[in-house]
């Protein structure tokens, strides 16, 4: 699930670790359930971006057709945010489980970068751990997480990653996403109609936060802004569905893939 | 309560991301990928977000497009919540005056 807070980086938690306080401690006397805790009470701040966010996919997800019973059973079994807000944009009934499937995969593509920066990290712990544990990796867990190793290393630990620092992390927002999701589906219909009330607009609203977290400068925006003009030009040639997502996509990565340097040629 | 067809989605869609989560960590920890990979990989999930509301550009109500100005200078500067309170009420307000 993307950070809906994005403005507060990792390093913006990272004196509020009640692990660390002041000068660092031996982190391996730190017992389990201690590390654990510390991931659950670095992650509150970010909860107050979550709360919202997932209220509103819910109370999204009730509006295009989702029973309350269907939400945490997306949430829970997805559990990655910017997926289900997109995936819920182009949701109809039936579902077009491919054009779905291709969103999720290319909106969930950044995952692969960073369980690839993990793995390093997770080289002595066995697989049966490990795998499971990933299924609970989200931006928010996996920021706080490398920026704790990143403090432990500083101190000297041997195996600075802290699975249950990553895993008090996200369990928390996993609980906090699935309930508040369940939340917002039951209160969407008490809401009425979106139109009237302009909630159909929570969705640029919640994208448009998650590209300012994404937001690397208008160099790197280059490869979106060639994704918009072609979604655009192709939801206004061709209306609903979901073919402008999947030209804008194409259009943006084939604009990054042209724009970064060759291989063999040192920089631009 | 439970539609098998959005049961299906949602299965599909649940092994997609979990597929994700993991494929970074059993395909690349032994490599790097190439400055182009890397460059097409980063730059993927903005070009979604941004398609995926693309329609919202191309409104012909032009209160829409007075709500998605305000949404956009409101997503520069506010958190989430305000943010999408900027949206929602601006694009409720506007459209009541022109509507």
């Amino acid at each position: 699930m993307p950070s809906a807070e994005p403005a507060d980086g990792p390093g913006a938690m990272a004196p509020s670790s009640p692990s660390h306080p002041g000068r660092p401690q031996p982190p391996a006397r730190d017992s389990t359930w201690t590390q654990c805790c510390a991931g659950a009470v670095d992650t509150l701040p970010i909860l107050t971006g979550i709360v919202p966010f997932a209220l509103v996919l819910g109370a999204q997800a009730s509006r295009v057709g989702l029973t309350p019973a269907e939400v945490p059973l997306l949430t829970g079994l997805n559990f990655a945010g910017g997926a289900e807000f997109a995936a819920l944009s182009l949701w109809t009934l039936p579902p077009h489980v491919l054009a779905i499937v291709a969103v999720t995969l290319l909106v969930n593509s950044r995952m692969l970068v960073m369980g690839a920066a993990l793995a390093p990290f997770l080289r002595h712990q066995p697989k049966r751990k490990v795998l499971p544990s990933l299924f609970l990796m989200t931006d928010a867990s996996w920021a706080l997480s490398m920026a704790h190793a990143r403090r432990r290393a500083q101190a000297g630990a041997a195996h600075p990653f802290s699975l249950p620092y990553y895993l008090g992390s996200s369990l928390l927002l996993y609980v906090a996403w699935i309930g508040f999701t369940a939340t917002g589906a039951l209160l969407g219909p008490v809401l009425g109609p979106a139109h009237d009330y302009g909630l159909d607009m929570a969705f640029p609203a919640v994208f448009l936060v998650m590209l300012r977290g994404l937001w690397r400068g208008w160099r790197h925006a280059r490869p979106w802004l060639a994704g918009l003009a072609a979604a655009a030009l192709t939801y206004w040639h061709m209306g609903g569905g979901a073919w402008h997502v999947v030209a804008g996509a194409l259009a943006g990565m084939a604009t990054a893939f042209l724009l970064a340097p060759r291989p063999g040629k040192a920089g631009r | 309560m439970i539609d098998p067809a959005n049961l299906l989605a949602i299965a599909a869609m649940a092994t997609a991301t979990y597929l994700c989560r993991i494929g970074g960590y059993v395909l690349l920890r032994n490599r790097s990928l190439g400055p182009r990979a890397m460059a097409v990989m980063e730059a993927a999930p903005g070009c979604v977000l941004l398609s995926v509301i693309a329609p919202a550009f191309v409104s012909d109500d032009p209160a829409d497009l007075g709500a998605l100005a305000l949404t956009i200078l409101a997503a520069t500067r506010l958190p989430l919540l305000a943010t999408v309170l900027v949206g929602v009420g601006s694009a409720a307000l506007l459209r009541h005056a022109f509507g």
